[in-house]
């Protein structure tokens, strides 16, 4: 371990990954709260904390406090190790670090505030935009350096799909927040109706893919086999599903605006490239599959692994969703609805916040050089996590089909059969209760892992070995 | 050997070589991308259809502008849509008194002057984009934010008693700044626009301008549709 520290800088892996600890408690904590707000409208409290102000605060903090502190920590660890290079600057990775959390930091004070543009997932009002600008760019200089003066020649898989990542993000974040600054708190974005709607949807569509699913292919191509020590199932199958993902990706974003005033050959282009992003998504989820399947006699035992199973499995249902959803006849009945809810959560607890996990259960040993405080806690958060994703989901899909059928039930006069809006509410009540308690649980998961995580490091250094949990403790003690 | 096979070996025949050069591969992953961006984002931004205001709507005057900054700013877009899809049930219900005629919902041209747009994507509360026509009243708006509770029992949505202190009435020497952003990104606004925002502003707290802004929402559109039957 000495050896690797000398060679890599894993003390920026570390940084990363305790500021996604923190992030990922207050995101979901958040979560939790609006959750049952949607219950139980007296937990709003005005004016700092209502659920209009909490939600955007609940994604952001979840997709660019969670979600990319996790991307961080690993695209630092795995490009030093596949390019057999320390980072190229320690000085600018701290600098990444420090920016990165102080516009947290700031977004978490200022979307209480009421500061936000009103675009999902870019609420951020533009000096802070301004921020994110400067330090993607600082960590986009570093990592790339790395790359130039890597020891490997081959760029490995996992690499790939970091550097599509990279390359999408700032061109997405940049586009899409063009706006008019009126004073230091305040813009109006420079496109209006119908086009803004365009751009904003193109962007936050590929949020989903250039965020929350190519960095994580990315920790899956190195981590999975690099777990289970077996190499990737298919390298061409590899090649194959991540260019026609990336190149098809980009075109999806119309389909969250099917029946809208958006021209309707390119709703159309949207329904049709999304129910195409099928395959090359199944492409990824069945190469992760195959991998593991080599090694499936360890699933049993091991938590890590089982992370990885259930966020390969969630990968694949959100992924089979999502186009079903963006057929035209399917969107008409659960376009804004709670099955949206579901289905995004079913992507992010499911396989974002899996994947993290397994990840983090993955490097803290080895980082803080000890093994782990306890499997038995990694396993009772695995299935407290599952447990809570399925609820969530479950409670979603009944509330959003509900939902949904109950605005278009029509009576034998043609008259609507539930005119009151209140009436459609009270129906869902029970539906959502169950989501914030599937939520609850999920949340319940984290804090146990962290319990785990922190006891962990309280033991760093007394050496970290690897022990092949099929193996009981009685059968090591004869060896 | 099958043609699928065929058509992996020649695809991984220059993909291998382009895993080997770091800028080559940063250089096509790049391309990739843009070309669906670029068919999205270029095309439609000549549309004039998409661009050119329906007859008859205007932009939003001084008062209704900063009803709808504080639209924005307490999150509103997360849980009510402004946008009604061609479906007969939501026309029914989102157009109650069809002062749209045979048509009810959302056109493009509605929404010129929105910068952003605010459709949402989850109906938590129902439609806003022609409220005016299904709420006309200010004082029902008023007492609904003061305590959702009073007007629709068993809503979920939040109060908003602070709109309406004292405290909180609008700024006038803000919202001037505001226009002029927005003449900036197209919106036609006069001088005497401008110049009369203090008169439309005079006391007003938050929570009026609020309502001014929520009974605009539809408001030219049903005018121009009742002008016309």
């Amino acid at each position: 371990m000495s050896s690797s520290e000398q060679k890599y800088n894993d003390t920026i892996v570390k940084g990363f990954l305790i500021s996604g600890l923190v992030w990922g408690v207050a995101s979901m904590l958040v979560g939790v709260w609006i959750a049952f707000q949607m219950v139980y409208p007296e937990l709003n409290f005005g004016p700092y904390f209502t659920f209009g102000r909490l939600r955007p605060l609940h994604t952001n903090a979840a997709i660019f406090g969670f979600a990319l502190s996790i991307i961080f920590a690993t695209a630092y660890h795995t490009v030093q190790r596949l390019c057999r290079v320390r980072i190229w600057s320690n000085k600018l990775a701290n600098l990444h670090l420090v920016l990165y959390n102080l516009t947290i930091i700031a977004a978490a004070i200022t979307l209480p505030l009421g500061l936000n543009q009103s675009k999902e997932y870019a609420e951020l009002e533009w000096p802070l935009d301004l921020m994110i600008v400067i330090w993607f760019v600082i960590f986009l200089i570093n990592y790339f350096a790395t790359i130039f003066t890597r020891e490997e020649k081959q760029l490995y898989a996992a690499i790939w799909f970091y550097i599509a990542s990279w390359v999408t993000i700032p061109i997405l974040f940049i586009v899409n927040n063009l706006s008019i600054p009126v004073s230091w708190i305040k813009s109006y974005s420079i496109y209006s109706g119908v086009y803004d709607a365009n751009i904003q949807w193109w962007y936050g569509h590929n949020a989903v893919a250039f965020v929350l699913t190519t960095p994580f292919l990315g920790l899956m191509y190195y981590y999975l086999p690099k777990h289970i020590k077996q190499p990737i199932y298919s390298h061409r199958l590899s090649i194959i599903h991540f260019w026609s993902l990336i190149f098809l990706y980009i075109w999806a974003g119309p389909h969250h605006l099917l029946y809208s005033p958006l021209p309707d050959w390119l709703q159309t282009t949207g329904m049709v490239f999304s129910i195409m992003l099928w395959m090359p998504s199944w492409g990824g989820m069945l190469n992760g599959f195959l991998t593991l399947t080599q090694a499936k006699e360890k699933i049993k035992t091991d938590a890590t692994l089982k992370m990885l199973l259930v966020g390969l499995t969630f990968y694949g249902m959100s992924t089979f969703e999502g186009p079903l959803l963006s057929i035209r006849a399917v969107s008409g009945l659960g376009h804004n609805t709670d099955w949206i809810i579901g289905h995004v959560h079913g992507g992010t607890l499911g396989w974002v916040g899996m994947m993290s996990f397994a990840v983090i259960y993955y490097l803290v040993p080895r980082l803080w050089n000890t093994n782990l405080f306890s499997e038995r806690l990694a396993n009772v958060h695995f299935w407290i996590a599952t447990l809570g994703i399925l609820l969530y989901i479950v409670s979603m899909w009944v509330s959003g089909i509900s939902e949904g059928s109950m605005w278009r039930a029509i009576d034998e006069t043609g008259a609507l059969k539930f005119p009151n809006w209140v009436q459609i509410t009270e129906t869902l009540k029970p539906y959502r209760l169950f989501r914030g308690i599937g939520g609850g649980l999920y949340f319940t998961g984290l804090i146990i892992m962290i319990y785990n995580v922190v006891r962990t490091i309280m033991n760093s250094g007394s050496g970290f070995k690897e022990v092949d949990l099929r193996i009981g403790s009685k059968e090591e003690k004869v060896v | 050997m099958n043609w699928f096979d065929k058509l992996l070996d020649w695809f991984s025949g220059f993909t291998d070589q382009w895993e080997k050069h770091g800028v080559k591969f940063t250089l096509y992953t790049t391309i990739a991308i843009l070309i669906g961006g670029l068919f999205e984002l270029v095309p439609p931004f000549f549309l004039t259809k998409t661009a050119e205001p329906i007859q008859n709507v205007k932009p939003y005057n001084a008062l209704e502008l900063a009803g709808r900054d504080v639209y924005q700013k307490e999150g509103c877009n997360n849980c009510h849509t402004q946008m009604i899809r061609p479906f007969k049930w939501e026309v029914d219900r989102f157009d109650p008194q069809h002062s749209y005629g045979k048509d009810g919902y959302s056109k493009a041209g509605e929404y010129v002057y929105d910068h952003p747009f605010l459709w949402g994507s989850k109906r938590t509360g129902p439609d806003l984009a022609h409220e005016s026509q299904i709420q006309p009243s200010a004082e029902w708006h008023k007492t609904h934010l003061i305590n959702p509770r009073d007007t629709a029992k068993g809503s979920i949505m939040p109060a908003y008693p602070w709109l309406f202190e004292e405290s909180s009435t609008v700024d006038a020497s803000k919202i001037a700044d505001h226009m002029r952003g927005l003449q900036k990104v197209g919106v036609p606004y006069t001088e005497e626009d401008i110049s009369s925002a203090p008169n439309l502003l005079a006391g007003k707290t938050a929570g009026d301008a609020l309502i001014a802004y929520l009974l605009k929402l539809g408001r030219d559109t049903a005018e121009l549709s009742k002008s016309l039957q």
